[in-house]
């Protein structure tokens, strides 16, 4: 706790610093900052009185509202790099930044339709609960942790770079403290305010951001009175690509790669770990099929806001010297482009406001984030795989803590690490890999009977395997990391060809085998299925 | 008795479930893949300009797949909350 302290005494020293185009401190970046980890500080603290055991940790008590949680969810999904991320890319080529919007929203009917009731029904704190349901414990829950625990670590290490990077730029602080600041803020949130504390965090984070976007949004159209065919008409003048913004552009450039992508969005977002625990602080399904309707609107209100924002930019910023360099690009670069917006728009004022927003979007996801790759460490490797099931809380409870404190350090040292290189493939790697081994283990889980141990393991570790090996050879990192001429597999995206491997070889191998295990399994499969669909026999929430 | 009321209702469900599952799906899968279909077959047809307007088709498009989205689930929630769900505590509450 000393060390945070210290850590925090650094923060605000530096935030002093913290400039505004003309060289005088930004005060209300400052006063946003002081009063957000203020308040958030303050619930985790009220939130470690509640937090005693397992289901507190990982729950919050099963006591989450739908609305709640719909925040919560949208909180967990609109990550500094979507925010930043999609308005960049819609300022930088217009229509594609549509693309990556819809394709991250697609999921949720998914989720809705296919996962959320099933998953509130069978499960405890994590998805593998749902996949070990009627499967052998310990290999299946081993291959869950290392898709959930790859995920994790990859979709950190974007998040961490992309916050040390805009923090440096918007505030002036050196790269590697506002790393370990990010660290040690997240580290405190999750251990000792767990589930209870995380959610709050991302509530009032999304409320924020919601806010924030919206006040932009409308502030750009306001110059416009509300016409669209002016407002994209200026965009088409102003934006060197022309007309060609209201068109697909160089995003995509083949047809594999479209739908390699966009199965990628799709099922990826249903594999998620730190999305799908959220289903599990609800008390029942009824309530967990409300948060997607909520999370759906609120996140599809978002993206909307975004390619408005984004259009705002190139209107209002990319043709205004004061947020160009000498060379004409943006000042930061083109993820900047919602920020230099909001200093056209509202001032100073408005930008110290969404700087702040930024940065507690970003501390929001990683702690998030941090929780779900900490329960596949301590619930599912410790307790079910480590310890068989014995039933030890107390310990395991021990065992979440230092994983949060190990996630939080690797992330960490994985951001310091990783300072210079382009991570923006590792978000989408993780999603490959959330879409190839996380949803069809879970999805075949809960609803083919033949699924086997043996054809989950094979299948879901060969479609992993692939996914990370795809991405190595691909363009990204054989070409553009490593430096070599051409790409030995020629797509960026490998969810097309990684899924397959997967499904088929889940299929395969669940039908060929014929051991006396894979019989009991699908013995279990009808009583699992009557209590995925009507809920009987599921925990009641912590009492108030 | 019992057992057997169960066992029927358990059976509606099923069947109750489906249906409303199985057109929705369909919905959401087949605007989701069209509109990739263009981006990657036809991306020049999401660059034509609706008539006396400056937005083009595939922006107006885009935005009405979201609007789109967020009605599938609004739906679901309906007909599951109106038709699932009391199937679902009879169920519960025999148990």
């Amino acid at each position: 706790m000393h060390k945070l302290i210290l850590l925090l005494g650094l923060f605000f020293s530096n935030l002093l610093f913290a400039n505004t185009a003309d060289g005088e401190p930004n005060y209300t970046a400052i006063i946003m900052f002081v009063l957000f980890v203020g308040v958030t500080l303050f619930i985790t603290y009220w939130a470690s009185k509640k937090t005693h055991t397992a289901k507190s940790f990982y729950t919050a008590g099963g006591n989450i509202t739908g609305l709640q949680n719909g925040l919560a969810i949208s909180g967990d999904f609109m990550s500094a790099a979507s925010f930043l991320g999609i308005s960049g890319l819609v300022y930088l080529s217009g229509f594609d930044g549509l693309i990556y919007s819809i394709g991250f929203l697609i999921g949720w009917p998914i989720i809705l339709l296919l996962i959320a009731e099933p998953l509130r029904n069978l499960g405890k704190y994590s998805f593998s609960d749902v996949v070990s349901f009627r499967l052998k414990q310990k290999p299946i829950r081993i291959l869950a942790a290392c898709g959930s625990l790859s995920t994790v670590i990859l979709y950190l290490i974007a998040q961490m770079v992309g916050a040390g990077k805009l923090i440096e730029i918007l505030f002036g602080l050196p790269y590697y403290s506002a790393v370990m600041i990010v660290g040690g803020l997240m580290i405190s949130y999750v251990t000792f305010g767990g589930m209870l504390a995380t959610t709050w965090v991302q509530i009032i984070k999304a409320v924020l951001l919601l806010s924030g976007a919206t006040l932009m949004a409308f502030l750009v159209l306001y110059q416009f009175e509300f016409d669209f065919n002016q407002f994209f008409s200026k965009a088409v003048n102003i934006h060197s690509k022309g007309e060609n913004i209201m068109a697909p552009g160089g995003l995509i450039s083949d047809p594999v790669s479209a739908i390699s992508l966009g199965l990628a969005l799709m099922f990826g977002t249903a594999g998620l770990p730190h999305i799908l625990m959220r289903f599990f602080t609800v008390p029942d399904a009824v309530e967990a099929r409300k948060s997607v309707v909520y999370a759906t609107g609120f996140i599809g209100y978002f993206y909307i806001l975004t390619f408005i924002i984004g259009f705002g930019a190139i209107v209002l910023v990319s043709n205004n010297p004061e947020y160009l360099n000498d060379s004409g690009a943006l000042i930061g670069n083109n993820n900047m482009a919602a920020i230099h917006l909001s200093h056209a728009v509202g001032g100073d004022i408005l930008l110290g406001f969404i700087s702040a927003v930024a940065f507690a979007t970003i501390l929001a996801v990683v702690s998030g984030l941090t929780l779900a790759g900490a329960s596949a460490i301590s619930h599912d490797l410790y307790a079910n795989v480590f310890l068989t099931g014995k039933n030890n809380e107390k310990m395991e409870i021990k065992v979440s803590k230092f994983a949060t404190i190990f996630l939080g350090v690797l992330a960490v040292f994985l951001g310091i690490l990783f300072e210079e290189q382009n991570v923006a493939f590792m978000v989408g790697l993780a999603f490959a890999i959330a879409a190839t081994t996380n949803f069809p283990i879970l999805i075949l889980s809960i609803y083919w009977k033949n699924l086997t141990t043996r054809g989950a393991v094979i299948g879901g570790s060969a479609g992993l395997f692939i996914a990370i090996l795809l991405v190595i050879l691909g363009p990204v990192v054989w070409v553009d990391i490593f430096g070599n001429n051409e790409a030995i597999f020629p797509y960026k995206y490998p969810a097309l060809f990684s899924m397959v491997v997967t499904f088929v070889g889940i299929w395969f191998f669940s039908k060929t085998d014929k051991s006396k295990n894979s019989t009991a399994e699908k013995e279990l499969f009808e009583s699992q299925y009557f209590r995925s669909q009507t809920g009987v026999g599921i925990d009641k929430p912590n009492a108030h | 008795m019992q057992i057997r009321a169960t066992k029927e209702i358990y059976q509606q469900l099923k069947e109750a479930r489906i249906k409303i599952l199985i057109p929705l799906i369909l919905l959401t899968i087949t605007s989701y893949f069209s509109f990739i279909w263009v981006i990657a077959f036809k991306p020049i047809f999401f660059g034509i300009l609706i008539f006396d307007t400056n937005v083009s088709i595939g922006i107006f498009l885009g935005f009405l797949l979201i609007l789109l989205i967020f009605l599938v689930t609004l739906t679901y929630v309906y007909l599951a909350n109106k038709i699932l769900e009391p199937l679902i505590k009879k169920i519960q509450n025999n148990a």
